[in-house]
């Protein structure tokens, strides 16, 4: 009875100390002999990560007030996430990071829309510092040198009411910023 | 083996398989010192069989396993360098190496799932080395020499040549994110 109860201390004892000093190294290592073998393990972790590349100014030039604008791009966005998921925030430079362009105190509004592939002249409609989320890259490079040249679409537009308020012969200029991140 | 003559004594000790063996030249021995000459006589034939030729063998050890950890930066290669310690007793200390990988056909390439990443592996026949000759899976690099002294190197040379794993950029940017293992077998043969 006193040795099987030794034996289950000892037992216990000995996993207390496994747990204590964490994983054994998995290397081993070869004896003296005609030929001799050993081994290492090796591991790696690779991080979620997102790449958004290809994107191009936007400039409209002699702009007819009575026609809408707009401008839709193709761009580059890489996911490595197992669903290759991503979502996509932008912000303007306006007020409250507000999607408007400036000539001095004079703002006019526009609107961007994003699409998951290439290709498109509409979209999903973005609302400043709001995510759109579920889409998916089909980029099998980061930079899309390889594979797809471009996955996804950008869409600016300025409405007809809008262009009537501008001033003509007047530059207005503004910066948007696209945040990718992936899911 | 021992050989003493009269105060002055030459031997030749084979410390057993593993060590090179190494010579006591012209050690002058005391009254005291001879009776334990001849009882090593006695006693060292039955101990330890005398090497007259290499043996033949070799060994490989200090091997170390190779975490990368979490790869930050995707965009440049990642590299584990380690020394280990390679011995052979033969003629030239002359050994080949051969890796093999647990990718299919033994490729070199490690694992997440049903996902793989391919690595590299160099070999050096120094120590200290962050680059080397480039090993092919179950391809044996030959011509390589061994400054170790002992069999694990716990005398002499600490070690006697560099494993390099490489995780190429190429690979790593185009893999999924996950965490990957693997294992690399080093098969040593005299030479």
């Amino acid at each position: 009875m006193d040795n099987a109860r030794i034996g289950r201390l000892s037992a216990a004892a000995g996993l207390v100390a496994i747990l204590t000093h964490g994983t054994a190294s998995a290397a081993t290592q070869g004896s003296l002999g005609a030929t001799s073998s050993g081994s290492i393990s090796i591991g790696a972790s690779v991080p979620n990560r997102v790449q958004l590349t290809g994107l191009a100014d936007v400039s409209f030039t002699n702009q007819d007030p009575s026609t809408p604008a707009a401008n839709a791009q193709n761009v580059c966005v890489w996911s490595n996430t197992s669903t290759k998921g991503y979502n996509v925030t932008a912000t303007g430079s306006g007020a409250g990071n507000a999607f408007t362009l400036a000539s001095g105190a004079s703002n006019v509004a526009y609107s961007v829309e994003w699409a998951g592939n290439s290709g498109q002249s509409a979209g999903t409609a973005l609302a400043t510092g709001a995510a759109l989320t579920g889409l998916t890259s089909t980029a099998t490079n980061a930079t899309c040198s390889a594979g797809a040249s471009s996955t996804a679409s950008l869409i600016v537009k300025i409405p007809s009411a809008n262009l009537q308020n501008m001033q003509a012969a007047t530059t207005y200029t503004g910066t948007l910023t696209l945040v990718v991140a992936p899911e | 083996m021992v050989v003493a003559i009269d105060h002055a004594a030459s031997a030749l000790v084979n410390c057993g398989p593993g060590t090179r063996p190494h010579a006591l030249r012209n050690a002058r021995l005391r009254p005291a010192g001879r009776a334990a000459a001849a009882l090593l006589l006695a006693v060292l034939p039955f101990a330890s069989a005398p090497a007259l030729g290499a043996s033949n063998k070799v060994r490989i050890s200090n091997l170390s396993d190779a975490p990368f950890g979490t790869l930050a930066n995707l965009g440049v290669d990642a590299i584990r360098s380690q020394n280990i310690c390679v011995y052979a007793d033969t003629n030239t200390n002359g050994y080949n190496v051969t890796a093999t990988g647990t990718g299919p056909g033994g490729s070199f390439r490690l694992a997440s799932g049903t996902r793989t990443m391919a690595f590299d592996v160099q070999w050096s026949s120094s120590t200290g080395q962050n680059s080397g000759i480039q090993l092919a899976p179950n391809v044996p690099l030959t011509g390589q020499v061994s400054a170790a002294s002992h069999q694990s190197c716990s005398n002499g040379p600490a070690n006697s040549a560099s494993l390099i794993i490489i995780l190429r950029s190429s690979a790593i940017s185009s893999a999924t994110a996950g965490t990957y293992n693997g294992s690399l077998t080093l098969l040593i043969g005299p030479e």
